[in-house]
């Protein structure tokens, strides 16, 4: 009785307090008064079944499914004049098989390239081969499909999605070999595709020398599959020779002039690159990546730099200057997306233009380079692109080195190397900062803005950034439209109470008058025509006449 | 180096000297005729291309600008690696800039040998009043290091079309001696070849590695 008392604030029983299944352990609330062991087998149980009903739903749905799409197609095989009745399901059908042929397609000139009748004489495919075949696949396909459901054309379609990478050549691996996820191998398979397509079209106006050119690049390519464990040096190397010895053969053999030579290793270097992209861009074999991210990190800590202290001459204020500048900034990130160390060179050299025209625009005259370089710093600053050192690497080891030396794109090339080596070594003394400030800045204890008072950090924000300054610009405009908002309600609303006011006085009048004059109607004694009694030859009122139809 | 079978030569002219000695007016006046002019067509004056016909031979001249300020002073290897010939700018009213290019003569011929056509050059030669390097001294400076030295002026156009000149016809000479001392096929696979390993390297390692390569 007294250990009842003690217990009285709980108000629970100690059986209360114990599994509902009668295990002897506590149970919890959370678990719906089970125990934890017990909770779990009835959770994994509950759990179970919902899985096996959400089965058997989605296998009732495609069971309906199935049966209306076969229903509907042998209603169409043997009454085809009627698919017009359904033209949705006719249309599906129909985009159905353009999905499969483009595979097919796909397929087929994966195919072309790799096997290795294609690889022995490149050129003896001919074009109706290819379409004889697809079009028999086609018939294929819908033949499959008439005669059974959408299971055999599910397999038919894994059968194409698998068939490909099932029948790679080795050469294959070796490319794409470095991918690791199918959708992106596929992507990348299509582009190289596209590439190789362009390849040949190209190489055929070249007649002879294009066969040449094609086989030896083929034979190059594949020899490189070989090498994988080289260095990124010894590969760059084997790039080059091959450059260099497909030049002079063209020079020298088929005496191409320098500017149609120069023109033929561009397709060259975009074949082979590439081919060759997954493979040597940033690899394995190199430190590529550790110095990728030590750049990146470098950036990211130098965040602090300002215009002004590094003594760009371009002003953001400018509308069209800041444009420039968010040009340049998308186009140096841009380079990262692209294979062809050529493209990439183009993307430096639009960044380049940009920066020319924002430094233009601002100091209206030409820039020079004592003005480049700091903006091309700013910009790389600003922009942190992706896998810097990899790109730069990248394209120093595989771009042709007529390009990358004496061309317009050399220069702009040089200037980003340039920044680069400048944002790796930069210190206190090439900002004009003062040591201490420099170390302050790095490790984060300070911030140059932030060093004034906070109104004028704010004035200095909307000063340094142009898209602040718009914001405050934004927020009054909007504040102003709200004030004018809440007038126009107040007059509607003062509008109203007066209309409805006028409704009442309005009400009011007709009541009075009504009241003075009231209404009366004097009942007549006669009916309308009592005084024409002497009328009365007069003909009967006119009887209105139906006429049918 | 020169390309495309020995007919036409394509030079690489680095533009070095400190901020304000008037690289940029001097290349301008060279490639545009033009002098702080508001109608200059050009977007940017920091690379700039010209097309010349000397005694029957065609050169393509590339003119790289660079920063001259004295923070990027050692991004200069980058810049003038592969490069044929140097223009060293300074101001004749600025006894500093001529201390500049005497450090970037030394510089030059440590890393590039005697490969490099080096040209030193006093700017602003209108400003004749104001002059502060004497010509004995400069043109002795010049005399010792191998160089050759020219006074212009970008405003009153004195001076830049001879030093242009005579930069192209000494670095088709070196050219050809070079063509001569090696043989004719080896030469082509060569030179690309070193190309190719000084611009592979970091620019820290390009420094000893551009010397080694390039007296070779």
């Amino acid at each position: 009785m007294s250990q009842r008392s003690e217990r009285r604030g709980i108000h629970v029983d100690q059986s209360e307090l114990l599994c509902k299944k009668g295990c002897g352990y506590y149970g919890n609330a959370a678990w719906q008064g089970l125990c934890s062991k017990c909770w779990r087998e009835e959770y994994q149980k509950a759990r179970q079944r919902q899985i096996q009903e959400d089965w058997a739903l989605a296998e009732k749905l495609q069971r309906e499914e199935e049966a209306a799409y076969v229903s509907s197609h042998s209603s169409s095989q043997t009454q085809p004049p009627q698919s017009h009745s359904q033209p949705s399901l006719a249309t599906f059908s129909k985009f159905e098989e353009k999905k499969t042929n483009e595979k097919t397609r796909k397929v087929t000139t994966v195919k072309k390239f790799f096997s290795p009748s294609s690889r022995t004489a490149p050129k003896k495919v001919p074009p109706e081969k290819e379409s004889e075949k697809r079009e028999k696949e086609k018939e294929e396909k819908l033949q499959g499909r008439r005669e059974s459901h959408g299971e055999t054309l599910l397999r038919d379609l894994k059968g194409i999605f698998t068939q490909p990478w099932d029948m790679g050549s080795p050469t294959e691996e070796s490319h794409e070999g470095k991918t690791p996820s199918p959708s992106i191998t596929r992507q990348s398979s299509i582009e190289t595709d596209r590439v190789s397509r362009d390849f040949l079209e190209f190489l055929k106006t070249l007649q002879k020398p294009g066969r040449e050119i094609h086989k030896q690049s083929r034979a190059f390519i594949e020899s490189m599959g070989n090498k994988k464990d080289l260095s990124a040096e010894e590969l760059s190397e084997c790039v080059q020779d091959f450059y260099q010895g497909m030049s002079d053969r063209l020079l020298n053999h088929f005496k191409g002039s320098s500017e149609k030579v120069d023109r033929v290793m561009d397709q060259v270097e975009k074949y082979i690159m590439t081919r060759l992209y997954k493979s040597v861009f940033c690899p394995e074999t190199s430190d590529d990546e550790k110095k990728d991210l030590a750049t990146q990190r470098r950036i990211r800590a130098l965040h602090w730099v300002t215009i002004q202290m590094l003594c760009v001459p371009v002003d953001e204020e400018i509308p069209e200057v800041s444009d420039s500048v968010v040009k340049a900034i998308t186009d140096i990130i841009e380079m990262d997306s692209k294979r062809v160390p050529r493209d990439k060179l183009a993307f430096i050299t639009s960044c380049s233009k940009h920066i020319f025209n924002a430094i233009r625009v601002t100091k209206n005259e030409p820039a020079s380079a004592d003005d480049f370089l700091p903006t091309l710093i700013y910009i790389v600053l600003k922009a942190n692109p992706p896998r810097l050192q990899s790109n730069i690497q990248y394209i120093t080891r595989f771009c042709n080195p007529s390009r990358l030396m004496t061309g317009e794109d050399g220069y702009y090339f040089t200037n980003l190397c340039c920044a680069v080596a400048f944002i790796e070594k930069l210190d206190a003394h090439s900002l004009n900062l003062s040591p201490e400030d420099f170390e302050r800045y790095m490790s984060g204890q300070a911030s140059p803005r932030r060093q004034d008072d906070p109104a004028a950090w704010l004035q200095s924000g909307s000063r340094v950034n142009p898209a602040l300054s718009q914001i405050h610009h934004n927020l009054s405009v909007l504040s102003n439209l709200e004030k004018r908002q809440q007038q126009v309600m107040e007059g509607a609303q003062s509008l109203q109470t007066e209309l409805a006011e006028w409704q009442d006085s309005v009400a009011r009048e007709v009541q009075e008058i009504l009241e003075r004059y009231p209404l009366e109607i004097k009942s007549r004694a006669s009916a309308i025509d009592a005084e024409n009694v002497e009328n009365d030859r007069l003909p009967p009122p006119l009887q209105p006449q139906v006429f049918a139809g | 180096m020169a390309a495309a079978g020995g007919k036409t030569y394509s030079f690489k002219v680095v533009l070095l000297g400190e901020g304000c000695v008037g690289k940029t007016s001097l290349v301008l006046r060279y490639c545009e005729n033009k002098f702080n002019d508001k109608h200059i067509t050009t977007l940017q004056a920091s690379f700039l291309t010209k097309k010349l016909n000397i005694t029957g031979k065609r050169v393509n001249l590339a003119i790289w600008d660079t920063a001259g300020q004295e923070r990027f002073h050692a991004l200069g290897p980058i810049y003038y690696r592969d490069s044929n010939g140097a223009i060293l700018v300074y101001d004749v009213t600025d006894e500093d800039s001529f201390q500049k290019v005497k450090n970037w003569v030394k510089e030059l011929r440590k890393m590039l040998g005697n490969e490099i056509c080096l040209c030193i050059v006093g700017n602003k030669i209108d400003l004749e009043k104001e002059r502060h390097v004497s010509v004995e001294e400069a043109e002795g400076y010049a005399e010792s290091v191998g160089a050759k030295h020219y006074h212009t002026s970008a405003k009153l156009n004195k001076g830049i079309e001879e030093l242009f000149l005579d930069l192209c016809k000494r670095m088709m000479e070196t050219a050809q001696v070079e063509e001569r001392s090696r043989g004719n096929g080896a030469s082509q696979t060569s030179t690309a070849r070193r190309g190719v390993q000084i611009v592979d390297d970091e620019p820290q390692t390009a420094m000893p590695a551009g010397g080694c390569c390039t007296s070779g």
